[in-house]
């Protein structure tokens, strides 16, 4: 049963010591991650989606970091593991991607030293079978002439093309868990859905777990197996993508959903947003953390939280009046029916 | 790239061409005749006359311009009035402690400054932190000549284990060499290794927080390849333009500094020079140094190529 998952995100908690005091950005998040699935993490910006991936390749700045909670990675727990044990799983077990391509790669070294260089460290392999390995990586991310490529540096070649290396790099060591961080918003929208293909393909070949983070829910359909939505350091929801798109529970998720622009859609018609604002860290609301934003808070969600609680095959929300929600979204249907 | 170091080459003429015009005028206005310096207060005013005209002082100012302009186009750049002999081998004879001392102050302040910097940088915040800003604030304040004093009244007069002043050459021994030397490179390197410490610091904390510094880290990468390999070589980019700039106060800080502790280089040839009105010494040392500092920062901007391949030139 315990090794079903590749990876279970267990109430981690991440603090960061601040000038003003302690900051806890990641509070109580649990997920799991299995061989072969593509996870989605969304919310909004500042909901701690970067600082819990960071957490799980254990990234942040430690003596300003206190983690809580399990990160079970092949069955180890990963915040118990030294930071020598760390070395060994970093960059070959478990690979990032992250958000901005463009300075993602250092400047002053080509861009085949720095696919090499993993593959030497995690692979033991000499610097020429390591140069040719990072040609194939090279090829299989779709860059043209690759044996060329290798020579050049970052500022020589393209954003998209930049994307790509990062991939070959993350990808160099055939890591079990892949985690990308916004891989695509700074790319253009062709360019995007190259990259895409190429994680979803490569996905297929390896066997990986991916943990997709985005805040494009355009993104989330096209890759994604299953979505948790973060809000504000919490896990608020998690389903199916199916589920998800068609009958969200949490009133942020609806939000959000509704907040993607249609294609068909009346166009003079204003987009929908969520009222208010993310409340700060330092200033997190009582009830539910959605609460003060939410059209259907309740006495009950202004002074109590709420738990993340199981609903049925596969979703899970946090929320007191999922229920009654539910109750309202199928009459509406209905009356749209009829 | 050979277009562009032949490029840089001509451009320095013009530049010297400009310092050899305003050094000459300068030290031409400056008032003081050098043939009654030479004669001394009981010359008669015949004697004082007939060797300005020996000298050629007698000539316009601008035919002496020209004459000078003239002979060093030709290489040689004139005779000194007072020591009697050439020019250059005047410079060279005194370019020895000035060498040891320059290239002592720089490379003590480097290999201090540079290791203190990263370490700075990478224990921000702590009281290491503070405790070698602090230093290195004091280092940058406080002047040249007195640190050269506190240094001398210390080691020199109360634990008596470096002597005060005075120069021994290379030829009786290195350690004989390095003794005279420890306290006018560490006076002249101060200020230098200031400055470097808080750019290293400041340069290493800006790439620490770069996106390919995490990368570097999420390869897992050692913290020390992660600090030496992917930091340090980005980080350096602004360190070398320091070190190109703090070479020109080096030399002029070499110059006070010879005079406190009495060292027989450069700086006390052209101190000495103008209190006698040695024209030709005057002008042709300045011009050398001049010489010397622009071809040092073309090896800079050359070095730039190989550290940052994005200002590399001609690349195929
Ligand atoms: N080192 C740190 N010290 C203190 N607070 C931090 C630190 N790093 C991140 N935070 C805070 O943690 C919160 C979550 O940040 P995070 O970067 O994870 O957001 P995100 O969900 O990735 O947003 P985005 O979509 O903009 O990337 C933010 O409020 C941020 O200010
Ligand atoms: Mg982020």
């Amino acid at each position: 049963m315990g090794n079903q998952y590749l990876l279970e995100v267990n109430e981690l908690k991440t603090v960061f010591s601040s000038e003003s005091g302690p900051v806890t950005a990641v509070d109580g998040v649990t997920f799991n991650v299995k061989h072969g699935e593509v996870l989605g993490l969304v919310g909004e910006s500042g909901c701690g989606k970067s600082v819990t991936a960071e957490s799980i390749m254990r990234l942040l700045n430690e003596k300003h970091t206190k983690y809580d909670g399990e990160i079970n990675f092949n069955g180890r727990n990963l915040l118990s593991l030294t930071n020598e044990e760390m070395l060994g799983i970093r960059g070959n077990k478990i690979s990032m991607i992250f958000q901005d391509a463009m300075t993602s790669l250092n400047p002053v070294y080509t861009i085949g030293d720095q696919i090499a260089e993993t593959i030497m460290i995690h692979q033991k392999m000499k610097k020429k079978e390591a140069y040719n390995k990072a040609i194939d990586m090279l090829k299989l991310t779709g860059i043209p002439s690759p044996e060329k490529r290798i020579h050049e540096y970052p500022h020589e070649i393209s954003g998209g093309m930049r994307q790509r290396v990062m991939i070959a790099m993350a990808l160099s060591c055939k890591p079990s868990l892949l985690i990308a961080d916004e891989p695509t918003t700074a790319l253009d929208v062709t360019i995007q859905a190259q990259i895409l293909d190429v994680i979803n393909e490569l996905k297929e070949e390896l066997n990986m777990g991916v943990i997709m983070i985005t805040h494009d829910l355009g993104v989330v359909a096209e890759v994604c197996t299953r979505v948790v939505v973060m809000y504000l350091g919490q896990v608020i929801e998690e389903a199916d993508v199916d589920t998800l798109f068609s009958s969200p529970l949490h009133p942020y998720t609806k939000g959000l959903l509704k907040s993607i622009p249609k294609i068909d859609g009346d166009r003079n018609k204003k987009l929908h947003t969520i009222n208010g604002v993310v409340p700060s860290l330092n200033n997190i609301p009582n009830g539910c953390r959605f609460a003060p934003r939410c059209t259907y808070a309740t006495e009950e969600c202004l002074n109590e939280a709420p738990l993340l609680q199981v609903i049925k095959d596969n979703q899970k929300v946090r929320c007191w009046n999922y229920r009654q929600l539910l109750k309202e979204e199928v009459q509406n249907n209905a009356t749209t029916i009829i | 790239m050979k277009a562009y170091i032949i490029k840089r080459v001509l451009s320095m003429i013009p530049v010297l061409f400009l310092v050899a015009i305003f050094v000459f005028f300068l030290i031409h206005f400056i008032p003081g005749d050098p043939a009654s310096v030479m004669l001394g207060p009981d010359a008669t005013p015949e004697e004082i006359d007939n060797l300005r005209s020996e000298l050629g002082l007698n000539l316009p100012i601008y035919q002496q311009f020209f004459q000078w302009t003239a002979n060093i186009l030709q290489g040689n750049l004139g005779t000194s009035l007072y020591m009697n002999m050439p020019v250059l081998e005047a410079f060279i004879s005194h370019i020895g402690p000035t060498l040891s001392l320059a290239l002592l102050a720089q490379g003590v302040s480097v290999l201090i400054a540079i290791p203190i910097g990263v370490l700075a940088a990478r224990k921000r915040g702590t009281s290491v932190d503070s405790t070698f800003m602090l230093i290195a604030m004091l280092g940058m304040s406080i002047p040249s000549f007195l640190l050269a004093l506190i240094l001398m009244l210390v080691f020199g007069v109360k634990l008596q284990i470096l002597p005060v002043a005075g120069y021994e050459s290379l030829s009786s021994g290195i350690l004989n060499h390095l003794k005279y030397l420890i306290l006018p490179a560490l006076s002249l390197g101060a200020i230098q290794a200031a400055v470097i410490t808080r750019m290293t610091r400041t340069s290493m904390i800006d790439i620490l927080s770069t996106n390919y510094i995490k990368t570097a880290r999420a390869k897992g990468l050692r913290e020390r390849v992660v600090i030496y390999k992917h930091a340090f070589r980005n980080a350096f980019i602004p360190i070398l333009t320091i070190l190109g700039e703090t070479f020109g106060s080096l030399i002029t800080g070499a110059v006070v500094t010879e005079t406190v502790f009495n060292l027989p280089g450069i700086g006390q040839l052209v101190m000495n020079a103008i209190t006698r009105r040695d024209y030709a010494v005057i002008q042709g040392t300045i011009l050398i140094i001049a010489l010397t500092y622009l071809t040092l920062n073309l090896l800079i901007d050359l070095l730039y190529g190989v550290v940052d391949p994005r200002v590399r030139l001609n690349r195929k």
